[in-house]
């Protein structure tokens, strides 16, 4: 699934636990609410819930269609349907690693969650939207990506004919290239196989991948471009206050590990999405494991809430 | 033979196994004797080391078994039996600080590498890989618990040194304690080493107990020389900021009337700060206030108020204006009221911030006075802030990224700038022939 398909489309293959609304469009005008019905423990919860209008079970068991423009609140409770004003606060809620509360959570009208503040009804399961979130987007900082360009390679002889690579057999047996633009570094082996780190966006990495087959194509082996993937994707951002990382480490500890003596920040292991976080007291948060943007995103809406409880102690 | 194995030199089990080989597939069964002879030889070893530095750790009998047995565990566990010998007596003072922490025992891992002359990195490595083997629960001392055992190491009885630059372990340890808490509350131990805040609070504690200028002559080198503890290279920066904290205390001291207090001058009114600590905080805290409200009636020329803030995120105001002004006084002031507005007015200046993002603060005086319009994080800084925030790193300049697909054509130009020319591969190859002759000839 690459970009453009999760562009278009990018709920239906979410699992229902980390159901969000699209990061890039307008919560409110263009909703389109698809699960997929993996979890099957889901399910029963809330078949069993009152939420069961057939038109939402309906759309449980088909994950894949999506739903459109319109929005179907038939699954909602009486008193609460139409009214726009209310929600839940979804930053209470946005606890994933209690297994019970994420059932629950995965799932709400995303249209009522637009309303900062206002939280007069509390949906089974409260999404979070743009508006009502941090309002802070991590930025990406480095990806990591493999491909295969199927044939062996003579490193000596890329070392020898290309002015941007480094080879040092003694110390590490593959060829060190660099480009410029995008400013990028792969590692070359001698199988065929090249690593290529430094970009700062999915797109960046696959063309700096592709520049680099293209040079060695060029070196004169018969490169091709296979199973090309993301392997980690890094990022970071700032929540702009300072943060008692020991309160953090008490309330989640087995989540978290901090050990001041060793590493300054605090070690913050995300269940799902499955995501390091190294939060520091300045506030500055780095995300890393991922291997979607997604994922990232996810687990600092997911984080936030948390840092915020330990701003003023 | 068995159990006498000459191991002359430091070599990892391992390598030494991969050498004998050869010999061991033909002689499989008495070589497998001889290795795990070698191996009972260093597990014996080990548990020696565990039992010394109980030992001097006075642990009790009972912690001094629970060690042996982690020892034992985890050395034959599939992830230790083969790992370098000196990690095997990394892996015994771990062993000991592990059974420590279960107990609440406070011990600080510096301790443990001072006593195992070890690199703290590895000790570190090896206590995480350990704990996670073992699926042990070990909850790390707070500061507080290892300042007690810390204190104690200081030879400042009587008996070891002059009765003008003596004191009492118990005084030295309630005085130090209260500028610990201090130092908490104003960031400066979240995320830092425990041992030079440590260190730092018991000399400034000494000092402070009988600030005579016998005493307030000692420099934190001489003072650790004297009381017989190893000296540290960050101690001193913790003292200059902790002596900062207390200037910013010292200052609301009423019976002061706007006298400057300098950290030279503030030693000797550390008493009365810790005393009325609570109500000079509070103090501080609201003319921090009304200075920074005089100085938002000012245009800011440049925004980016919040400390340390990046200039890729942008803080909505629901965020900030979520904090009530109103906070207990033993809280640290986090952000300040009037930042909102500022928020509200636009878009970062990204230029702007990273350039002062990198500019030291220009004195513990600032925060509470008039700040220059011209600075624009100094004004809008909180009175206490964690030092990693106030001494932002310079961060380069983002460079806006540019939309790509991925998928756009490589022109061929760029690609053949990667490739050198043949003439250049004939020179590359001269020169390596030159240099490879030139080293022969030595």
């Amino acid at each position: 699934m690459d970009e453009d398909s999760a562009l278009d489309d990018p709920i239906a293959n979410v699992p229902v636990s980390t159901l969000h609304v699209q990061y890039f469009d307008d919560p409110i005008a263009n909703v389109s609410v698809s699960i997929s019905g993996t979890d099957c423990q889901c399910q029963g919860d809330y078949e069993s819930s009152q939420c069961s209008g057939p038109s939402y079970l309906s759309s449980l068991s088909q994950p894949e269609k999506d739903v459109g423009k319109d929005l179907d609140l038939s699954f909602l409770p009486e008193e609460t349907s139409g009214n726009d004003a209310s929600n839940a606060n979804v930053t209470q809620d946005s606890g994933v690693f209690d297994a019970c509360r994420q059932e629950e959570s995965a799932e709400t009208d995303p249209k009522k969650v637009a309303m900062p503040g206002a939280s007069t009804f509390c949906p089974m399961t409260p999404v979070i939207p743009v508006a009502e979130s941090s309002g802070i987007i991590p930025m990406l900082q480095n990806i990591v990506s493999t491909v295969n360009l199927a044939c062996p390679l003579d490193l000596k002889s890329i070392a020898l004919q290309a002015r941007n690579a480094e080879y040092n057999p003694k110390r590490f047996d593959a060829v060190i290239m660099r480009i410029l633009e995008p400013r990028t570094t792969a590692l070359i082996f001698s199988s065929g196989k090249m690593v290529c780190t430094g970009a700062k966006s999915e797109e960046l990495c696959h063309l700096a991948t592709r520049k680099f087959a293209r040079v060695v194509q060029k070196l004169g082996f018969p490169a091709k471009f296979l199973d090309f993937k993301i392997h980690n994707m890094v990022a970071s951002c700032d929540v702009c206050f300072p943060i008692r990382l020991e309160g953090l480490l008490l309330d989640h500890q087995q989540f978290s590990s901090y050990v001041p003596e060793l590493f300054p920040g605090l070690i913050y292991r995300m269940v799902k999405p499955r995501i390091v976080l190294m939060i520091f007291v300045s506030g500055k948060v780095v995300l890393t494991g991922a291997k979607e943007r997604r994922e990232i995103y996810d687990a600092f809406e997911n984080i936030y809430p948390i840092l915020k409880g330990f701003r003023k102690q | 033979m068995v159990g006498t194995a000459p191991f002359p030199c430091r070599t990892t089990d391992y390598l030494f196994l991969t050498q004998c080989e050869g010999w061991i597939s033909q002689n499989a069964v008495y070589f497998n004797h001889v290795w795990l002879a070698i191996m009972y030889h260093f597990l014996q070893t080990g548990i020696h080391r565990v039992r010394a530095l109980c030992r001097i750790l006075r642990l009790t009998f009972l912690m001094e078994e629970t060690a042996e047995t982690h020892f034992k565990q985890a050395y034959e566990h599939p992830n230790f039996i083969r790992v370098s010998l000196q990690k095997k007596e990394v892996l015994a003072g771990c062993c000991v600080l592990a059974t420590c922490r279960q107990h609440s025992w406070p011990i600080a891992m510096g301790t443990i590498c001072c006593l195992l002359e070890a690199n703290p990195r590895l000790i570190g490595v090896v206590y995480q890989e350990m704990v996670k083997t073992l699926k042990i629960e070990a909850p790390p001392t707070s500061i507080i618990n290892l300042l007690e055992t810390h204190c104690q190491a200081y030879k400042l009885s009587p008996q070891h040194v002059h009765e003008e630059l003596s004191e009492s372990s118990k005084d030295l340890t309630k005085r130090a304690a209260v500028l610990l808490e201090l130092a908490a509350d104003a960031w400066l131990v979240t995320g830092r080493q425990p041992i030079p805040i440590l260190t730092a609070s018991i000399f400034l504690a000494w000092q402070s107990l009988k600030p005579t200028q016998t005493r307030l002559k000692y420099t934190l080198a001489r003072f650790c020389q004297m009381a017989k503890v190893t000296k540290s290279s960050i101690a001193p920066k913790r003292v200059t900021e902790l002596k900062e904290v207390l200037c910013k205390l010292g200052q609301e001291l009423p019976w002061l009337r706007g006298d400057e207090v300098t950290p030279q001058t503030v030693i000797q009114m550390v008493d009365d700060i810790l005393n009325h600590r609570l109500t000079l905080l509070r103090r501080a805290l609201s003319s921090h206030e009304e200075a920074l409200a005089s100085e938002s009636v000012l245009p800011p020329s440049l925004e980016d108020s919040i400390p340390g803030s990046h200039t890729n995120t942008t803080c909505l105001e629901g965020a900030v204006s979520s904090q009530t002004p109103g906070q207990t006084p033993k809280d640290p002031f986090v952000g300040e009221p009037d930042t909102v507005s500022v928020q509200q007015q636009g878009d970062v200046d990204l230029t702007c911030t990273v350039v002062m993002e990198g500019l030291p603060h220009t004195g513990p005086g600032t925060d509470s006075q008039h700040s220059q319009p011209s600075v624009p994080n100094s004004g809008k800084r909180s009175l206490f802030e964690p030092p990693s925030v106030r001494y932002a790193k310079i961060r380069r300049v983002l460079v806006p990224v540019v939309e790509v697909t991925g998928d756009e054509e490589i022109s061929d130009s760029e690609i053949d700038s990667y490739i050198r020319t043949p003439q250049e591969i004939r020179d590359y190859v001269e020169a390596k022939e030159a240099l490879a002759s030139s080293d022969d000839e030595f």
